[in-house]
């Protein structure tokens, strides 16, 4: 608890700076490239475009064209837009202490807020990806409703949720690069298994029990919940049930972080470079 | 007037835990009972320093000098014992690093300062002085990634010694650059240490430095303080202790 205390005061004490390195982690993202800023939509756009193009032409049949009286590619995006959040939360979250080892040896910096500012860095991306799916959304005949409301409440889930993984998983992976390539190697199973890019809702009934794991999934949970808003137009306090059983692992995962971040705090600094 | 102290070590021990491997270390987070070797790099030290002083601290490689000195940063902390520290830190640690690579040197001279919780409008007062002082002229716009480490170096001992700091850490950092540089850096933490509030710790081999800024010595050996006295005396202490290996 003491430790949950002092990651707070942290955060509250060093909130100007978290702001500044937020900023300036976008900023070095981008920038030196020709195209600069456009490449953070051009890398999601190449991979919308890649499956859309293998479910709705390529495997024939595969996808069903219209899900929910929205066509599939409305539907595809809904879940791919976060996952590029959750991608980027996963690769670089994970790595973060690694790369900003800085300001871990080489000035009095609370490492607990380095995760963070590199989720909120991610996060500016992730909007902006949000506003541009709601144009595509408008441009394509399909307006948003009064569902909308709620997706800075999902946004804000999606942001704790990662925000609280990466701080454990920067911590470990800090100490050690075999945590930093099991997360890596896990990226492919995490996207495949939550329902990113195939429709958990239309599963074989047989495989109920199967279904109902998944949606335990925190991942599938958060993209089902940006659906929400855009395709299924369903209130986040009509899935208590799964809300709940969200709610249960974050915090779970907070006790974790928080465990974590007290055993390695002060060993971190004497294992980076 | 009594100094107040603005250093304190109340028996401060620094152990280092060395595993096999990292895989090893990752296990010790979640096994209770993963053998490793530790290494005592600072053993049961204690010492006071008061506002205003400036004290040098002597030891071979391994002694156990910079381990004290990231603990004074904040950067590492003790295994076990007490630490107090008052007052703002400068450390010339490794002047070579901590920047950011890909910003420019302009860019990282505000980074640092706000990491240092300076205002942007104090920095900007300080940026010129920052910059002629590091001679980099048309280079503090590039990126610090594509400055040679003299360059590097000269930017960090131009950002730490015009912050303005109370408590100034010098670690070997007097060797930066051409002899003509080394001299205006002498002449600069002369200048900086004439300001009676400023404290200054200064870790060196070379003894004849210390001796011109320092009139306190201390003297670590193995992990351990072995001298904490006058600077003549803690110099022939350190120079014997070589002759006799």
């Amino acid at each position: 608890m003491h430790s949950f205390i002092n990651i707070i005061k942290e955060h509250i004490e060093y909130r100007h700076q978290i702001l500044k390195l937020a900023k300036a982690d976008i900023v070095k993202t981008y920038r030196g490239a020709a195209l600069g800023w456009s490449w953070a939509v051009i890398k999601p756009a190449v991979t919308i475009f890649v499956y859309w193009f293998t479910f709705e032409i390529g495997i024939r049949g595969g996808g069903n064209k219209i899900i929910d009286d929205f066509p599939f590619f409305l539907w595809l995006i809904c879940g791919l837009m976060p996952w590029f959040y959750m991608n980027d939360m996963l690769t670089q979250g994970t790595d973060s202490i690694r790369k900003y080892s800085y300001l871990v040896t080489k000035m009095k910096f609370p490492v607990s807020t380095i995760p963070t500012f590199v989720s909120i860095s991610k996060l500016m991306v992730h909007a902006i990806l949000m506003v541009i799916m709601i144009v595509i959304f408008i441009a394509m005949g399909y307006p948003p409703t009064i569902y909308i409301l709620q997706l800075p409440f999902y946004m804000l889930l999606n942001f704790l949720f990662f925000t609280i993984f990466s701080l454990f998983a920067s911590l470990l992976s800090a100490i050690s690069k075999d945590f930093s390539n099991l997360v890596k190697s896990m990226i492919t199973a995490i996207f495949w298994l939550s329902g990113i890019v195939w429709n958990i809702n239309t599963m074989d009934e047989k495989l109920i029990w199967i279904k109902k794991l998944l949606m335990v999934n925190p991942v599938t949970y958060l993209i089902e919940g940006y659906r929400n808003c855009f395709i299924h137009q369903v209130w986040f306090f009509e899935q208590p049930k799964r809300l709940m059983y969200f709610a249960i692992i974050l915090i779970a995962m907070l006790i974790f972080s928080v465990w974590i971040y007290r055993k390695l705090r002060k060993e971190i600094p004497d294992v980076l470079n | 007037m009594k100094k107040e102290t603005v250093i304190k070590f109340d028996k401060v021990t620094k152990t280092y835990k060395l595993f096999k491997n990292d895989k090893k270390r990752l296990l010790s987070v979640f096994l209770k009972k993963m053998k490793c070797k530790t290494k005592k790099a600072v053993n049961n030290v204690s010492f006071e320093i008061k506002r205003g002083e400036a004290v040098a601290i002597f030891g071979k490689n391994g002694a156990g000098k910079s381990t004290i000195l990231k603990i004074i940063t904040g950067v590492c902390f003790p295994t076990e014992g007490k630490v107090d520290i008052n007052g703002r830190v400068s450390a010339l640690l490794e002047l070579t690093s901590g920047f950011d690579p890909e910003f420019t040197g302009r860019e990282n001279i505000y980074l640092k300062g706000q990491l240092l919780g300076i205002k942007n409008k104090e920095i900007k007062e300080l940026e010129s002085t920052i910059i002629d002082f590091a001679e980099l002229e048309e280079y503090i716009d590039q990126p610090v990634r594509t400055y040679s480490s003299g360059m590097k170096a000269r930017l960090g001992f131009s950002i730490n010694v015009n912050i303005r700091p109370e408590i100034f850490i010098v670690d070997e950092a007097l060797s930066v650059g051409d002899e003509e540089f080394k001299n205006k850096c002498i002449k600069k933490v002369n200048e900086i240490i004439s300001n009676e509030n400023v404290t200054l710790l200064f870790v060196t081999h070379a003894t004849a430095v210390a001796k011109e800024f320092c009139k306190r010595g201390l003297l670590m050996k193995e992990g351990r303080l072995i001298f904490d006295g006058d600077i003549d005396e803690a110099i022939e202490k350190y120079e014997s202790t070589y002759k006799k290996k």
